[in-house]
């Protein structure tokens, strides 16, 4: 399925999305990544103190489902608030990337998918005597 | 039944040629559940190695992104603080994308994304003309390195979640080769091949009666020729039809004793 | 008129001056920078500058703290204290502090273009205007729906109608790019500003004229140098140039013709502040070049106050405020962002 889907988009490109604060986007906008379509849509949503959960969620789930969009970058201080949503996603393709924001260090214990790496690593290294 | 009676088996009925066909599915199970042993370890390789890789990667990533935000704040303090406004006014089409390929580890695809830049100049090109476009500029060449440090990131990770599916795949397949399949197999074998040493000892025993039947009904008849003889000399009157019954015993011994020693060959 | 301003000059502007000046010693010292270079936090930043003039800015901000909110309410107090200044001045110490003020309003129109062509909601992009450059009629801009139509409809009526009609043609307005268009009435303004002082004559003029004369030597080599490379031709990058200045005309012809830094470099080493200000640099490294024109622009603002009864002053001030601000962007993002080694690069340190 994953494969099928990453077939689709490869023919012209696909998108690298982002919810982050201002700074980070704006950096990101100028490395050339931002995107707007014929409907004004973007691929971005910048989030500030003023921005509820809500809006974060329902941004993250319609770019998770979005057919051209190949990444999303996430502030990880955006991730933690909604953690139960990117914990239950599962899917290889868009891949959900978390990102550091200057105001906030990038810590790796918080990273859902650092944790999971980390868990296998200690399991895996705990168990390795064979190789 | 001692030895085919424990634990699951197929139900089949137990005959030479199904204990041949279950052999064969033996064989095969076996093979398979070598194979994916292999791949499993292939794949756990390179699970491994790209474990290493995301832990590293991760971690440079923190540095690279706290570099490209300084970009930043050089760019704002040099251009002001209005340039972010500018930048996401400037926002059309994406000049840099990524491209999906695929990888084939063992067997399992692998997505790979791949970042490219479309052709053509970008809008901010111009942006801080009068001030700070130096800043700016390096501002984005920092966080197009970032983005590549991200792409191949997400490249590492996705691998990684589709390896860590297919690991868990390939080990739940050698885990029911190892411990469903083939004892099943091989309690079958053990049961089929029970069944027909069953077998064989009735058939044994059947032919021991049946031989002892047939020296019972020769001593009997023996024992009557002897009789009909003892009749016949006490009265001298039967003495040739005691030798025509001697020629008829003898022929079924014999073929009697054959037939015993072809079912042995069977058998054993 | 000239050398006798003090006669009359505080009849109707000496009230402002001295209300300036005033203002003028609550800029941060080398001191202040000091300190608040020590801080760890931003609560300490915060703590630090209530001991200054800035006094409980940010007594009503919620912890956590964020840059863009110090900057921000930075930028509150010096628009107060120039909009106090503003509802003060009579003619002509008014038109001269408007003309401070469209620097701010070209970039606010050029936002406002930029987001109306893009369909963009106007109060959000009010909301993003600078405070400094606001005028009456901002919010009216939503209705055109292309670049003639704002023209006719909106900017004609704005301080900035004959920089648009002086210099872009109506056919150039829509398929210009906005960073082109933005230099073009950049440039009109200057020379305007600069026509504007030498009417007012006196000591205004002799430091206002040098100063803007500066600026405009400077957009011209920062032009020149965030140029090379991309696709704007000698001819345009010329036409960007304001008409006067120290490198007016023979140094504007060198600098067109130039492919890369060094070349601007030597060009520009024959005229001696700029000789200076290149000096600092190693050579092929551009980086710290707009540093070095902050510091130098920082000293020649500066000198401003040692003279009386002029205008300079106020522009003066609005620009050190401004500095000051940067500054505390500077210090601020460092701290936050862990980077306290950098932390000197970028403070332009006023007096």
């Amino acid at each position: 399925m994953a494969a099928a889907a990453a077939g689709g988009r490869s023919e012209e490109g696909a998108l690298i999305a982002m919810i982050a604060d201002e700074d980070t986007i704006t950096g990101f906008l100028l490395a050339g990544v931002g995107h707007k379509d014929f409907r004004r849509k973007t691929n971005f949503l910048v989030v500030d103190s003023k921005t509820s959960t809500r809006t974060i969620e329902d941004t993250f789930k319609e770019f998770t489902s979005r057919e051209d969009i190949a990444i999303v970058l996430i502030s990880q201080f955006v991730a933690n608030m909604i953690r139960f949503a990117i914990d239950s996603y599962r899917k290889p393709v868009p891949a959900i990337l978390e990102i550091p924001s200057k105001e906030h260090p990038y810590d790796p214990s918080q990273d859902s998918i650092l944790s999971r790496v980390k868990h296998l690593f200690q399991a895996d290294t705990g168990s390795a005597v064979r190789f | 039944m001692s030895s085919g009676g424990g634990g699951a088996r197929l139900n089949v009925v137990p005959t030479v040629t199904v204990l041949a066909v279950i052999k064969a599915r033996l064989i095969g199970a076996t093979k398979g559940h070598q194979l994916l042993k292999k791949k499993s370890d292939a794949l756990t390789m390179q699970f491994r190695s790209i474990l290493k890789k995301i832990v590293q990667t991760k971690e440079q990533m923190g540095e690279t992104m706290r570099a490209s935000a300084f970009a930043l704040t050089e760019a704002k303090y040099s251009a002001g603080e209005n340039i972010k406004h500018v930048v996401f006014e400037n926002v059309d089409q994406a000049v840099l994308k990524v491209r999906t390929k695929q990888d084939n580890v063992a067997g399992v695809k692998l997505p790979r994304f791949e970042q490219f830049s479309e052709p053509g100049e970008g809008k901010n090109d111009l942006t801080g003309l009068a001030r700070g476009g130096q800043q700016i500029q390096l501002c984005r060449g920092a966080f197009v390195k970032s983005v590549e440090l991200l792409v191949e990131l997400a490249s590492l990770q996705t691998s990684f979640l589709t390896l860590d599916e297919a690991i868990k795949t390939t080990n739940r397949r050698v885990n029911a080769l190892e411990n469903v399949v083939k004892p099943k197999l091989e309690n079958t074998i053990q049961y089929i091949k029970g069944e027909l040493d069953e077998l064989e000892r009735e058939e044994f025993f059947r032919l021991k009666k049946v031989q002892g039947n047939k020296k019972k009904q020769l001593q009997r008849q023996l024992a009557e020729a002897a009789a009909a003889v003892a009749v016949a000399v006490a009265a001298e009157a039967g003495k040739s039809a005691a030798d025509g019954a001697n020629h008829v015993a003898d022929p079924y011994r014999f073929g009697g004793q054959q037939e015993a020693e072809e079912d042995g060959d069977i058998m054993f | 008129m000239y050398g006798f301003e003090a006669m009359t000059f505080n009849v109707k502007d000496g009230y402002l001056e001295a209300m300036v000046r005033g203002y003028r010693s609550g800029l941060l010292t080398a001191a202040d920078y000091n300190n608040l270079c020590q801080c760890e936090t931003l609560e300490d930043i915060k703590l630090h500058l209530s001991g200054t003039d800035y006094g409980s800015f940010l007594a009503n901000e919620p912890s956590p703290l964020r840059t863009s909110t110090i900057v921000e309410k930075c930028t509150q107090k010096l628009v107060d204290e120039f909009n106090h200044l503003r509802c003060q001045a009579t003619e002509p110490l008014s038109t001269f502090l408007d003309y401070i003020t469209y620097g701010h309003m070209i970039d606010n129109v050029v936002l406002i273009v930029t987001g109306t062509l893009h369909e963009r909601d106007v109060q959000d992009l009010l909301d993003k205007c600078h405070p400094l450059g606001m005028f009456d009629s901002m919010a009216t801009l939503a209705v055109a729906q292309n670049m003639r139509e704002l023209y006719r409809l909106v900017l004609v009526d704005t301080p900035l109608a004959p920089y648009f009609s002086g210099c872009i043609s109506s056919e150039d307005l829509d398929d210009m790019n906005i960073e082109i268009m933005r230099n073009t009435l950049y440039k009109a303004y200057l020379e305007d500003f600069y026509r504007f002082c030498q009417k007012l004559g006196g000591a205004t003029a002799e430091i206002m004229c040098d100063l803007l004369a500066f600026e405009a030597d400077r957009r011209a080599i920062d032009i020149t140098i965030n140029s090379i490379g991309t696709e704007l031709s000698r001819d345009d990058r010329r036409k960007l140039y304001a008409d006067f200045g120290l490198l007016y005309p023979y140094g504007h012809e060198e600098l067109c013709a130039c492919e890369d830094f060094d070349q601007v470099r030597s060009a520009m080493e024959k005229y001696h502040p700029f000789q200076a200000i290149f000096s600092k640099l190693s050579f092929g490294e551009s980086q710290m070049l707009d540093k070095a024109f902050y510091e130098e622009e920082v000293k020649r603002l500066a000198l401003s106050f040692e003279q009386q009864f002029h205008y300079s002053v106020f522009f003066a001030y609005v620009k050190l405020r401004e500095q000051e601000v940067r500054n505390l962007m500077w210090i601020s993002e460092c701290v936050m962002q862990n980077q306290k080694s950098r932390i000197h690069d970028g403070i332009v340190i006023t007096f």
